[in-house]
């Protein structure tokens, strides 16, 4: 291809481009793909710290959504890094990256991170927590779930009260050393982005704080609407005193998360560095709906003045239910919008800060939208099947 | 010693399991070349190289092309491969008659590189191409292996747009460039080897703006105080010579 049939593909780009850009900044590179991806690890991270609030800070209230939360965080922990795999080009090939790792790479370094927190926290927990149900059911149920529980167990059979201890005494240690992990984790994807000096929209100590603290409040708020959905679906009554308790949290959360975010946007404006002028630009121009609407009004202030309220008034009990259902819902767009606006808004400026350049969603392609949805709707399924699996209302109470 | 609790038998020996098979995928799957240099995987290189040739690189045209390449060697486009215009020519230039690099003959061509922008540096000769000589392609007066201007531009602005349009709405307006700037001719012909000068002091602002000057319109100041005491710095540190602002 010459430069003249280039041309025509180059004006194309040009128009999404104003002002100056270096050459290599016409494509933005990470796509909806890496928004997804801290999304969904942001929810593990989330779903976790409410489980653990059961079993390390003994929230008893908490007990109907421990398991639930704890299946949250697998489902999604089990899809969340397929994002990463398929925005490199060769999903089929990953496995060569797990098993050459390269411990200098801070990016390589997520391979580490998930291990960790998929086999020696989630998976530990979930396994100790389950294991005298394992048992159980694996006398119980019919050929082959039978079969299927008994591998599970890994033939353990001992369901003595000793046993049963020494297994909640697991439980409750992993979850210690599962709350620094999940931090960890998601800290982690906030490091990332953090870490990256030449980019000022990135390039902050606070990410990797804000990042967590929006990924407790997203996961908090998706096991609540789980909660709300599920529980009616199976015919049994919500247990109003553990969803004002699980909105209680979300409020706390909330109110921190959003502390941490207007202090972000305070210090960037008093800091003034030489890049406000295009970050104000950028926000204004490109990110005004995701970030001032979305991330902001609806996806924060809204949700917390609906959160306060229930606090403050005296609400019924359906219209709390709903009012907390909306709350939950707007949370969840608006912590998609903070991963879009923190993503997608560092590649958006030029690093000349002379220019802004425009990201346009594919719609079909291994990058584009409907790829992006499936991610995002494939945990649900899979939360479904291990809900079949093992049922988070077991039998550990008749047990016990 | 107490006895280890069950469960930690049963998941110890799954995790010795893992472990296992991660050695033996280290050691027995993951290819050789993905192992020599750390994590540089070596059959890369071999790949790139087994890679189809599309470019020929600058030199080897002049085999053939001696004239093309004698008008560019020494014109204003010395700087530009020959392929920038006429797209990969390695094919051609192994078996000339199988294929025929394009000749970008349109009118649209040239502004890719020529059409005004702020951002070009000083002195890159752009156009607006809607308004220099329309319609007619560019090669029809530019010859494009040595554009050499048909007539030296007599306005600087032909060369220092941006400069020329930001004085146009200066309290300078009225200045000439070459008020201050003291340029020879050749300046228009060879731009980059003959350059023009720039007041290099103070003083020099001074001849209109200095108490007592004779310039009527000029507003006046006292160069010995005005300005940090006028030592430390130069007028133009403070106020931009084409574009002067007191606020
Ligand atoms: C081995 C000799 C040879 C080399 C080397 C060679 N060319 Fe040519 N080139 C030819 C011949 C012969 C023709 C005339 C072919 C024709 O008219 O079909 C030609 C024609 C052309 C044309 C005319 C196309 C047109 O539309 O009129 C261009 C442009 C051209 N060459 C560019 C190049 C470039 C650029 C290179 C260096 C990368 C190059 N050539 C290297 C022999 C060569
Ligand atoms: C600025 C872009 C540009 C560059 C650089 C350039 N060419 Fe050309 N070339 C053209 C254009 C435009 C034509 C068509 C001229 C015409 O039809 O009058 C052309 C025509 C030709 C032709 C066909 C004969 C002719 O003069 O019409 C040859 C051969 C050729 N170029 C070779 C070269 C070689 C060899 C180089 C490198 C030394 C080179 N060109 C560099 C734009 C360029
Ligand atoms: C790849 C970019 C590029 C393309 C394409 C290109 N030029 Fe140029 N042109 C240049 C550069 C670089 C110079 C030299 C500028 C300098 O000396 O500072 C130049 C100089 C010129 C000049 C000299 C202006 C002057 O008075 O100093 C003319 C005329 C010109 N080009 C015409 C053309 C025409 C006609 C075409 C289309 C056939 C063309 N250019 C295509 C990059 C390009
Ligand atoms: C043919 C195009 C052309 C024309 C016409 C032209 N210039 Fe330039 N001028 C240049 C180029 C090219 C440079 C070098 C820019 C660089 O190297 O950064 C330059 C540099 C300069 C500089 C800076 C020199 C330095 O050392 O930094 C001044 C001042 C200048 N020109 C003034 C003028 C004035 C005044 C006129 C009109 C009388 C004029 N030029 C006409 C092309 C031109
Ligand atoms: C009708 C003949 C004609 C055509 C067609 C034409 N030009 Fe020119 N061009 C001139 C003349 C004459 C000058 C020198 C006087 C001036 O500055 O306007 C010039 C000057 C230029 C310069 C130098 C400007 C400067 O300030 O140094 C460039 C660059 C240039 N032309 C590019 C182009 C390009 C690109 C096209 C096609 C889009 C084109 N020309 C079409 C006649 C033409
Ligand atoms: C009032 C005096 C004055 C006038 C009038 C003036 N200049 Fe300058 N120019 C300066 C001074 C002083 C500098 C040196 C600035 C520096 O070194 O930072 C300069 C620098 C330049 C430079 C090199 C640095 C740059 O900014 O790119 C160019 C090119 C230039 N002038 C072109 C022009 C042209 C073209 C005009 C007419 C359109 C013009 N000037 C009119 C005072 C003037
Ligand atoms: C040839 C005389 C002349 C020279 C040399 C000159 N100026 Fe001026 N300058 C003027 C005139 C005339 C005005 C007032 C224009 C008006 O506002 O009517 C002016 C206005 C200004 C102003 C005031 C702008 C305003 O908004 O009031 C500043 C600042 C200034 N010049 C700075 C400079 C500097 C710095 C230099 C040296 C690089 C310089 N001048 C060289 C004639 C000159
Ligand atoms: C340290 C920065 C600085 C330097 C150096 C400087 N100026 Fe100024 N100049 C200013 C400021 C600030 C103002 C506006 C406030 C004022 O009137 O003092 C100003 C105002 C002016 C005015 C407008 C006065 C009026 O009454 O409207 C002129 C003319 C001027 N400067 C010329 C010059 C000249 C000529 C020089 C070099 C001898 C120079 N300046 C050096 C900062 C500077």
């Amino acid at each position: 291809m010459n430069i003249a049939s280039a041309h025509e593909g180059l004006t194309k780009l040009l128009e999404q481009v104003s002002g100056f850009i270096y050459p290599n900044e016409i494509e933005v590179h990470w796509s909806i793909l890496i928004v997804v991806y801290p999304y969904l690890t942001g929810l593990v991270a989330g779903a976790f710290i409410l489980a653990s609030l059961v079993k390390v800070f003994n929230v008893t209230a908490l007990k109907p959504t421990y398991r639930l939360a704890l299946l949250t965080a697998l489902a999604f922990l089990l899809i969340a890094p397929l994002p990463l795999l398929l925005h490199l080009g060769h999903p089929l090939r990953s496995w060569q990256i797990f098993f050459t790792p390269n411990f200098s790479s801070a990016m390589a370094m997520f391979g580490f991170v998930y291990a960790w927190y998929l086999m020696v926290v989630l998976l530990l927990e979930i396994w100790f927590d389950y294991r005298a149900d394992l048992v159980n059911w694996g006398q119980t149920a019919k050929f082959p779930l039978n079969w299927f529980y008994r591998i599970l167990s890994l033939f353990s059979k001992d369901v003595s009260p000793q046993a049963i201890a020494f297994d909640n005494k697991a439980v409750k240690f992993i979850t210690l050393l599962g709350i620094p992990s999940a931090f960890i984790l998601h800290g982690y994807v906030g490091f990332l982005f953090g870490s990256i000096k030449a980019n000022p929209w990135w390039s902050s100590v606070l990410i990797p704080i804000v990042f967590l603290f929006s990924a407790i409040v997203s996961g908090i708020a998706l096991v609540m609407l789980l909660y709300m959905v599920i529980t009616p679906s199976r015919g049994k009554p919500i247990d109003m005193k553990c969803l004002d308790k699980v909105a209680s949290f979300l409020l706390y959360a909330a109110i921190v998360d959003f502390s941490l975010e207007i202090l972000d946007i305070t210090h960037r404006l008093y800091e003034s560095e030489e890049s406000i002028k295009i970050i104000t630009e950028m926000v204004v121009n490109k990110l005004f709906i995701s970030l001032v609407v979305l991330q902001l009004l609806i996806g924060m202030v809204v949700p917390l003045g609906i959160l306060i309220a229930t606090k403050l008034a005296n609400f019924n009990q359906e219209l709390r239910k709903l009012l907390y259902f909306l709350a939950a819902i707007l949370i969840q767009i608006g912590i998609f919008s903070t991963r879009w606006n923190v993503v997608l808004g560092g590649q958006m400026f030029s690093k000349s800060f002379r220019g802004l350049i425009s990201y346009r969603m594919e719609m079909f392609g291994q990058e584009g939208f409907l790829m992006a949805l499936t991610l995002l709707v494939v945990p649900f399924f899979i939360l479904a099947l291990l809900i079949k699996l093992l049922p988070p209302w077991g039998s550990t109470e008749t047990l016990e | 010693m107490k006895k280890l609790p069950d469960q930690i038998i049963r998941i110890s020996i799954i995790f010795t399991a893992l472990i296992l098979f991660t050695i033996v995928i280290r050691v027995f799957i993951i290819p050789e070349d993905l192992k020599e240099k750390g994590i540089f995987r070596t059959s890369a290189i071999k790949q790139e190289l087994a890679k189809e040739i599309h470019y020929a690189g600058s030199e080897i045209c002049v085999d053939c092309h001696e004239e093309q390449y004698d008008a560019k060697h020494n014109g204003y486009h010395k700087e530009l491969s020959c392929e920038v215009c006429h797209g990969p020519s390695y094919e051609h230039s192994e078996e000339p008659d199988d294929a025929t690099p394009e000749a970008p003959r349109k009118r649209k061509f040239c502004p890719v590189c020529h059409t005004y922008n702020l951002s070009r540096p000083t002195g890159f000769p752009q156009i607006n191409p809607f308004a220099h000589n329309p319609l007619e392609p560019c090669i029809n007066c530019h010859e494009p292996h040595d554009p050499r201007p048909l007539e030296t531009p007599k306005e600087c602005a032909g060369c220092h747009r941006s400069i020329a349009t930001t004085l146009a709405v200066s309290p300078h307006v009225k200045l000439e460039c070459i008020t201050c700037h003291n340029t020879p001719e050749d300046h228009k012909i060879n731009p980059r080897i003959v350059r023009p000068g720039k007041p290099t002091e103070s003083k020099f602002c001074g001849k209109c703006h200095a108490d007592g000057s004779s310039n009527r319109e000029a507003p006046k100041i006292d160069i010995s105080v005005h300005g940090e005491n006028g030592e430390k710095y130069l007028c133009w540190q403070c106020h931009y010579p084409h574009l002067p602002e007191v606020d």
